[in-house]
């Protein structure tokens, strides 16, 4: 079986907290892992698909708000916390809007919201959760929304 | 260009999100923990944010056993590496009094001045009797002795340019001298994998920055032509300094930087001066540039001249402002004088003043050494990178468990390398560092790839298909005859 190879072409990208996500294979890994606890979730409750889906849904909407909208800052101390004001989706392509990436993780969530209600048949109360969890994802990682902190939550003293 | 597998990139990233999620587990269970527990520092503030060193406590001392191995005799070919247990699963070392011999694979050892060395040894020594361990003074003070008058002009000989100032420390060189000359209004074009001194010292001097693409001079031309035409921020007026800032040999990738094409130059040779280049002058002669044409050449001792600090050479004018304006000159204390005659002493070495050819023989041997070695891992497999010639040569490892098992089982055969990860390269490109030296002999050579085909065949970082051996063909021949 042939080996297929990618080439990683340097960035200019300076964040080691960010750069990570302009190298090849990201996007893949990251479908990967949202299939894959699917199946998980799947084998574990032994649910509906469809309950599945949402519960793969509603995770994914807690861990991204906490890690990309939420926690600010870089994981180590060698950039003397220039970014400890930004959380991690502020950071990206160093403040750049509508970028690939960006747009990327704008979809995923978008994706998981259809195909969880597509599979539940559009019932409630499992519709109302997602709704609510996609309308704050998209919501959050707007052009406009940028450093802009609503009603104060999560800013700085 | 770094070439990687697929699937490698792809377990990669799961295995540094598989070990990030168990770090975040683990911080949340520790605070509970903590908040259960009535802690005895009561009206103490934090010495740090908990998340800023999230990565030191959750990813680095899992493996801490790989870096700062402490060694107790000189770093030559071969040293004694002193063993460490840990009783509470790495988070702290303790010392044995065990002692390994091992073969040392990562000490910028390139011309072998770092052991004793049967010209400069004596001579530091006589030094250190005549004058003292160290100046105790700054150079504008009481620190300017014979000796630094003789090291700058030797420096400045040595590089073909017309004068030399010195400092105590190489780090230090680059941070106080790249706010001298810049500050705000000015600009500076670095490269993106510059060291970390550069860019404190960029920092520290109020110029903006610029990065462009590692080793791309057509992204450097596409940059300067963007900033020309648009000038300062906010007020569009012309720069009024724009500098270029690049490296010899970048210490992590081992490749050279594309001279040649990049035209205000400063050229940081920490790691090429005395190691490439047919008499060892660095970089510019190897890639055929006249030294002329580089304005400001910076460079260490601490690599290839087995001392200590570092130079900064240029034109008469440009050292005459620095001796006046850098703070490194006024306020810090002059290099230590037998480090400056272990300095003197290897640059009379390597051109062959001492009256011997050893200088010529070392120059050539690292040489031999280096392409012998990476001719050799590239058959094997190996993907290693860095241009012909040069001495550094990192093998790509990627992912995060390879880089704990390539560093224990060396060890365990005897032969020391360094790894580097996360944060100082990026997240996807671990890597182990080999540091090739002219005090390495054949044999030492040899035995390092027999251990490191063992072990990477172990690990499994042959990501590239071995070469056949050419017996092998002219056996098969014989047979068909």
């Amino acid at each position: 079986m042939a080996i297929l190879y990618v080439r990683a072409a340097p960035t200019t990208d300076l964040n080691r907290n960010t750069e990570w996500f302009t190298y090849p294979g990201v996007w893949s890994t990251y479908i990967l892992i949202l299939f894959f606890s699917w199946l998980m979730v799947l084998s574990v409750f032994a649910c509906s698909p469809g309950m599945a889906w949402t519960v793969v849904h509603l995770s994914h909407f807690f861990v991204t708000y906490q890690f990309f909208h939420w926690k600010k800052g870089t994981p180590f101390a060698e950039d003397q916390g220039i970014y400890n004001r930004l959380t991690w989706w502020e950071q990206i392509d160093s403040g750049q809007q509508l970028t690939r990436n960006r747009k990327f993780l704008t979809v995923v969530p978008i994706v998981l919201y259809l195909i969880a209600s597509h599979t539940t048949d559009y019932q409630h109360p499992m519709l109302f959760f997602n709704t609510v969890a996609v309308f704050v994802l998209v919501v959050a990682k707007f052009p406009h929304m940028h450093k802009v902190r609503i009603f104060g939550i999560n800013a700085d003293q | 260009m770094i070439t990687i597998p697929y699937i490698t990139a792809l377990t990669t990233y799961f295995s540094y999100g598989l070990l990030f999620a168990f770090g975040q587990l683990r911080d949340f269970f520790r605070k509970i923990f903590d908040w259960w527990s009535k802690s005895s520092l009561q009206g103490y503030a934090p010495i740090c944010l908990g998340l800023e060193d999230f990565y030191v406590r959750r990813l680095y001392l899992r493996i801490q056993d790989c870096f700062n191995r402490p060694i107790s005799s000189s770093p030559d070919a071969w040293f004694d590496l002193v063993e460490r247990i840990s009783n509470d699963n790495n988070k702290t070392l303790k010392r044995t009094t065990k002692v390994k011999r091992c073969l040392n694979l990562g000490s910028y050892n390139y011309l072998g001045f770092a052991a004793a060395d049967e010209y400069c040894t004596p001579r530091a020594i006589e030094t250190l009797k005549n004058f003292a361990p160290s100046s105790c003074s700054t150079r504008v003070d009481g620190g300017t002795t014979t000796l630094h008058v003789e090291l700058e002009k030797c420096v400045a000989n040595f590089l073909g340019k017309e004068a030399a100032i010195v400092f105590g420390m190489g780090y230090a060189t680059n941070s106080a001298i790249l706010p001298v000359l810049m500050g705000k209004g000015r600009l500076i074009i670095s490269d993106s994998l510059n060291h970390n001194s550069i860019v404190n010292g960029a920092r520290g001097s109020g110029a903006t920055i610029r990065v462009f693409q590692h080793n791309t001079p057509s992204h450097l031309e596409k940059v300067l032509r963007e900033q020309i035409a648009e000038g300062q921020p906010r007020t569009h007026r012309p720069w009024k300094k724009i500098m270029v800032v690049v490296e010899g040999i970048y210490s992590m990738e081992g490749e050279l930087c594309q001279l040649p094409e990049i035209a205000y130059v400063y050229l940081d040779e920490a790691h090429s001066i005395g190691a490439v280049g047919k008499t060892g002058r660095g970089v510019c002669e190897l890639l055929g540039v006249d030294t002329a044409d580089v304005d400001i050449m910076m460079g260490t001792f601490t690599k290839s001249f087995g001392s200590c600090g570092g130079y900064i050479a240029g034109s008469k004018e440009l050292i005459q402002y620095l001796k006046y304006t850098c703070p490194a000159h006024l306020y810090a204390t002059s290099i230590s004088p037998p480090a400056a005659e272990q300095i003197i002493s290897s640059i009379k070495v390597v051109n062959g003043e001492d009256g011997s050819s050893r200088g010529a023989q070392k120059l050539a041997k690292i040489r031999e050494n280096s392409n012998f070695f990476r001719s050799e891992l590239q058959k094997m497999g190996f993907e290693v990178l860095g241009d012909n010639d040069s001495p550094v040569m990192p093998i790509m490892l990627y992912n995060p468990a390879k880089i704990p098992a390539f560093s224990r089982e060396c060890l365990k055969r005897n032969v020391a390398v360094v790894t580097v990860a996360f944060p100082a390269t990026p997240l996807l490109l671990a890597r182990a560092r080999i540091c090739i030296s002219a005090a390495h002999s054949r044999e030492d050579l040899v035995k390092a790839l027999e251990v490191m085909s063992e072990v990477g065949d172990m690990v499994g970082i042959k990501y590239f298909p071995a070469e056949p051996e050419k017996q092998q063909l002219e056996g098969d021949r014989v047979k068909l005859e």
